[in-house]
């Protein structure tokens, strides 16, 4: 059989190579440059983009070709270490989820847990969830607003963003004990009421940190670079974006009212007055402005809520669930009984399965968990909403310039802690 | 323990090749028991019958009177909406079990009389105006039983309520912790604060009652279980209740004590942490505890049992029910058996006798001391005398009798082991050692003729024997003169678990497995054949009594390739024509609650459990 691969002629050995003689094509002399394609690994440490993550960029000259986003720099193998623990044990894990608003995940977390016992928690623990989740997403949206700046050239929103960041993480601390992982709230309640005094210097805090706010506001949403870079960049149409399972401020940019807090109101929300900002292009821009508007919102939330927060219990009195005070722990056989069994095997919850969301920083945190009767989980899933977020970066930004690229991964916002879990 | 008295019996042993399968759980080879286990005769329920598989009710005839019943032979009821069909005389507590519904108790204990004291059986009944004790009520005909009814939780909790209003804050110090029927229920029923006002009443806490037990009185609930046991299981009644109210206790008659043979099965059944063995308090905690299921070795009986180990330690023996062999119990005797698996191991192979008293003898590498023996064997082939010891298990006895047989050119076998020791009215029988069935039928099946220890201590008298390789080095006769003559021999291999003064003579130690530290089988008086799990690898340098004759007989040039005991039992098994219908891996003991990976299994990572990087835990050894 013929060697069809074989060339018709054999090449004389005089003749230039063009991969190796600078000459071989006369016409290159006096050309235009090659337009060949070229591979470029941005991350999984780059100083343009925040988070662990590496995207293999096949660029056509300053336009994106091909992207592939690949994550895993940061799995811990969150989903299967909660089978291997108590129920509680499984709180700190989380906070590992989005370490930018821990407090957040450990709530949702700990929702989803209550709602599969079918707990009603005290109402003042209702009011405290709300208060933390509310202070660690002015936090995550600052983190995000603040990095997007610098990314894109300003540095000064950063360190705004970053001293208003300092001073919730010190009402944080004094709230939970930890400034990043948090591990706060226990199934049934809270582990510990608010601080003496701390309302009020919340409300100071608030103050400021919206000053901060306004001033990072003021730089960047008229700032001529800025909108050049963000605005008619990274877009999603409403249909594309619910497609890839998008939520939160992301899919409200554009232009879908859907907010887990308005749509089914957990805790105390439906008491609060508050609104949701809807964008319109779904652009990095809108998602920018989202992400401003929230936190003003976020403000006027918990305001309200420490204004509203009743005195009472902080955790439910059922020792089936709550560990008893200490005196009764040490001083009566109820207590140490009660105690020893919910620290060796944890919180019994009822056989069954169940599906719980709340509304993080990023979008929809939804819990998918199974507990077979025992006091561990049999199965712990978490839908992270940052991973449908990244999923969908290829379809927005393939065919752009590369420099598109950084806004958009700046507004979508990737925490590695969640989507890799 | 407490999960000790809720288990179904497990039928770990196969039955025998004879015949056809039966479907007893435990067949028997030999005759009917030489001691049959005295006692409670209690036997637990056969399963539901469904109404389908029972006969048709006969034609009505419609007499007057109590209606016939629906499945004639059984009685028919109803527990918390559930139709279950039992034989006539059977508890409520059982028959709610065959459904589901798990009734609470304390003081029941399925093979012993019943007190119905505790009363936190209590349950709905269609037939009485008030709650009735399930343990105590036989079901009838057409009943309507609710066990979750508002009325009967409050009766669970105020009997919980009452239980705890004296008991001492003790959990942290309690050796009951993590498995206490006070603990569990209390979760389960109460989980309410308490409502005390004023001091507890105060009892003795230490109360010593006999050689091996001791009570906390204030612990107790006065369930009575261990007077009933001691009572009605072996026979011997050495506790009694005494006091009045609040201020009643469990104590021993005057001037006597509670040294039965049988005294820490009372620890086993207390529902509480009030009888502790005085052995085991304070030796490690319940949850840090793995359990693997075993046979004793104390004696030929073979009770089945739990070994629940930590790391590399056994730590106590349980029992473990087997309807068969031990029902729910076993001796004092046995449960001591587990500190030989502890210590005086032989742990490292050692080459070259001990000279005088006190001198420290090179230990080398197995490999090393596999290679010399081999040699020495080599020297002296068709000379060899052999001694098996009834305590190896079958695995070894086949692969060392095989090595004795084909390598060494034995023809006759001497039979070592324990010596004998006196047999008690219950389990424990004068054979000390758990295989000696196992040895007759392997030589018999191998071809090789047994001899008594009398013979061969003859033989080394007279000169006649000038080598020896001994399979396990426990021996019938005084030890120490044994071992006198044992240091005349030119060669003298020994396979050992443990040291003795026999050891010491060995020109080639070799160190060998305990019963833990492998799979495989014990045949027991009765010709029982009883499976045995590995629960930690072996201890130092040991390896198994198999897995030594393996590695000399591939160093004499043989072919032994076998690589566990189970292949061992596979490929040399088949000669011994009682060993022909076992099947080796189904009738494993289960050693895991659920089929499949656990989350936290036994050393499901391969490490023991309670492995620590750095050393074992810091609980006080043995």
């Amino acid at each position: 059989m013929a060697d069809t691969h074989k060339p018709v002629s054999p090449p004389t050995p005089e003749a230039p190579n063009p991969d190796t003689d600078a000459y071989a094509h006369e016409a290159e002399l006096e050309a235009h440059l090659q337009t060949k394609r070229m591979y470029v690994n941005m991350g999984p440490s780059h100083p343009a983009t925040h988070g662990t993550v590496r995207l293999k960029v096949e660029l056509e000259g300053e336009n994106i070709a091909e992207i592939d986003c690949e994550i895993g720099f940061l799995h811990r193998g969150f989903q299967k270490s909660c089978e291997n623990v108590t129920w509680t044990q499984c709180l700190p894990y989380t906070d590992r989820l989005n370490y930018v608003s821990a407090m957040m995940n450990n709530f949702g977390f700990l929702n989803a847990v209550e709602k599969l016992i079918g707990l009603e928690i005290p109402e003042r623990a209702q009011y405290i969830r709300v208060i933390g989740s509310e202070l660690h997403r002015i936090h995550d949206h600052l983190t995000c607003v603040g990095a997007t700046g610098m990314e894109l050239g300003g540095f000064a929103p950063f360190l705004f963003a970053v001293e208003a960041r300092e001073l919730i993480m010190d009402r944080v601390a004094e709230l939970t004990g930890a400034r990043l992982t948090t591990n706060f709230g226990r199934i049934g309640g809270m582990n510990r009421d608010l601080p003496e005094g701390w309302s009020e210097k919340v409300i100071k805090t608030l103050d400021k940190v919206m000053e901060h706010v306004n001033e990072i506001d003021g730089l960047l949403s008229r700032n001529r670079i800025f909108v050049d870079r963000t605005k008619d960049t990274g877009i999603i149409t409403a249909a594309d974006a619910i497609d890839y399972g998008w939520t939160g401020p992301c899919l409200r940019a554009c232009g879908v009212d859907y907010d887990v807090r308005k749509v089914k109101p957990y805790w105390v929300y439906d008491r609060m007055e508050f609104d949701v900002p809807v964008g319109e292009k779904g652009d990095n821009y809108d998602r920018y402005l989202m992400r401003i508007e929230e936190m003003k919102q976020s403000d006027r939330i918990i305001r309200q809520a420490l204004q509203q927060i009743p005195a009472g219990p902080i955790i439910l009195d059922d020792w089936r669930i709550a560990l008893p005070p200490k005196p009764e722990v040490y001083g009566t056989i109820e207590g140490v009984i009660s105690h020893f069994k919910l620290v060796m095997e944890g919180v019994q919850v009822p056989a069954g399965e169940v599906y719980d969301c709340t509304e993080a920083a990023n979008g929809e945190l939804g819990w998918y968990m199974v507990s077979d009767g025992s006091g561990r989980p049999y199965k712990v899933h978490v839908r992270a909403p940052g991973y449908p977020i990244l999923s969908a970066v290829p379809h927005i930004i393939k065919g752009k310039l590369l420099a598109d690229l950084i806004p958009t991964f700046d507004t979508i916002n990737m925490i590695g802690g969640e989507v890799e879990q | 323990m407490s999960d000790n008295d809720t288990k179904k019996p497990t039928g770990d042993a196969q039955p025998p090749p004879k015949g056809a399968p039966t479907d007893t759980p435990a067949a028997k080879i030999g005759s009917q028991p030489s001691n049959p286990p005295a006692g409670a005769k209690l036997d637990t329920p056969p399963a539901a019958h469904s109404a389908p598989t029972a006969p048709p009710p006969p034609p009505a005839a419609k007499p007057a009177g109590p209606p016939p019943p629906k499945n004639p032979g059984f009685v028919t009821c109803t527990i918390d909406g559930k139709e279950v069909v039992v034989k006539p005389g059977t508890n409520m507590i059982e028959a709610a079990r065959m459904v589901g519904s798990d009734i609470p108790y304390f003081c029941y204990h399925p093979r012993l009389s019943i007190a119905a004291n505790c009363r936190m059986c209590m349950v709905e009944a269609s037939n009485a105006p008030k709650l009735v004790p399930g343990c105590q009520t036989p079901l009838v005909e057409g009943q309507v039983i609710k066990t979750t009814t508002p009325k009967v939780k409050e009766q669970q909790r105020a009997v919980m309520e009452f239980l705890l209003l004296n008991h001492p804050v003790d959990c942290s110090i309690c050796d009951q912790a993590g498995e206490c029927k006070l603990q569990d229920y209390y979760m389960r029923y109460d989980y309410r604060p308490s409502r005390l006002e004023g001091g507890k009443v105060m009892k003795n806490k230490r109360k010593v009652l006999g050689p091996r037990v001791v009570l906390d009185q204030e612990r107790c609930i006065i369930c009575s279980r261990c007077v009933r046991f001691m009572n009605e299981i072996p026979k011997e009644p050495q506790l009694g209740i005494f006091g009045r109210g609040s201020h009643e206790v469990i104590d021993t008659f005057p001037g006597s004590e509670l040294n039965s043979n049988y005294s820490l099965n009372t620890v086993d059944i207390c529902p509480v942490g009030a009888l502790l063995s005085r052995d085991f308090r304070f030796r490690a905690r319940s949850w840090f505890l793995s359990a693997a299921p075993s046979v004793c070795t104390g004696c030929s009986r073979g009770c089945n049992i739990y070994a629940d180990f930590m790391a590399q330690d056994t730590y106590r023996y349980r029992p473990r029910e087997n309807e068969a062999v031990n029902k729910s119990w076993m001796c004092d005797h046995g449960r001591a058996t587990y500190k030989g698996l502890n210590t005086g191991r032989v742990l490292s192979a050692v080459v070259g006798r001990q000279q005088g008293t006190g001198t420290a003898r090179p230990e080398v590498a197995r490999k090393e001391a596999i290679q010399a023996a081999a040699k020495a064997l080599s020297g002296v082939k068709g000379q060899v005398a052999v001694l098996a010891s009834p305590v190896a298990s079958n695995e070894d006895l086949l692969a060392t009798l095989t090595f004795a047989k084909a390598t060494l050119g034995a023809k006759e076998i001497y039979v070592g082991g324990r010596p004998q020791g006196e047999a008690d009215h219950y389990l424990l029988t004068a054979d000390r050692n758990p295989n000696r069935k196992g040895l007759e039928l392997i030589a018999q099946g191998l071809g090789l003729a047994l001899k008594p220890f009398e013979d061969l201590v003859k033989a080394l008298d007279g000169g006649k024997v000038k080598a020896l390789y001994a399979v396990g080095t426990e021996v019938p006769g005084n030890v120490e003169t044994f071992a006198q003559a044992a240091a005349k021999l030119d060669v003298f291999v020994a396979q050992a678990t443990n040291e003795s003064p026999l050891t010491a003579q060995a020109t080639v130690l070799l160190p060998a497995s305990a019963h833990v530290e492998f799979d495989g089988s014990f045949v027991q008086v009765d010709g029982l054949i009883q499976r045995f799990r590995k629960a930690y690898p072996s201890k130092g340098d040991a390896v198994g009594h198999w897995a030594l004759a393996a590695e000399l007989s591939r160093e004499m040039g043989g072919t032994a390739a076998w690589t566990s005991s189970r292949e061992v039992f596979r490929e040399l098994g088949k000669q011994v024509a009682a060993f022909a219908g076992f099947d080796w891996d189904k009738s494993a003991p289960p050693d895991r609650e659920k089929p499949g990976i656990n989350p936290l299994p036994t050393a499901a990572d391969g490490r023991p459990p309670g492995y620590r990087e750095f050393g074992a835990p810091r609980v006080r050894g043995i």
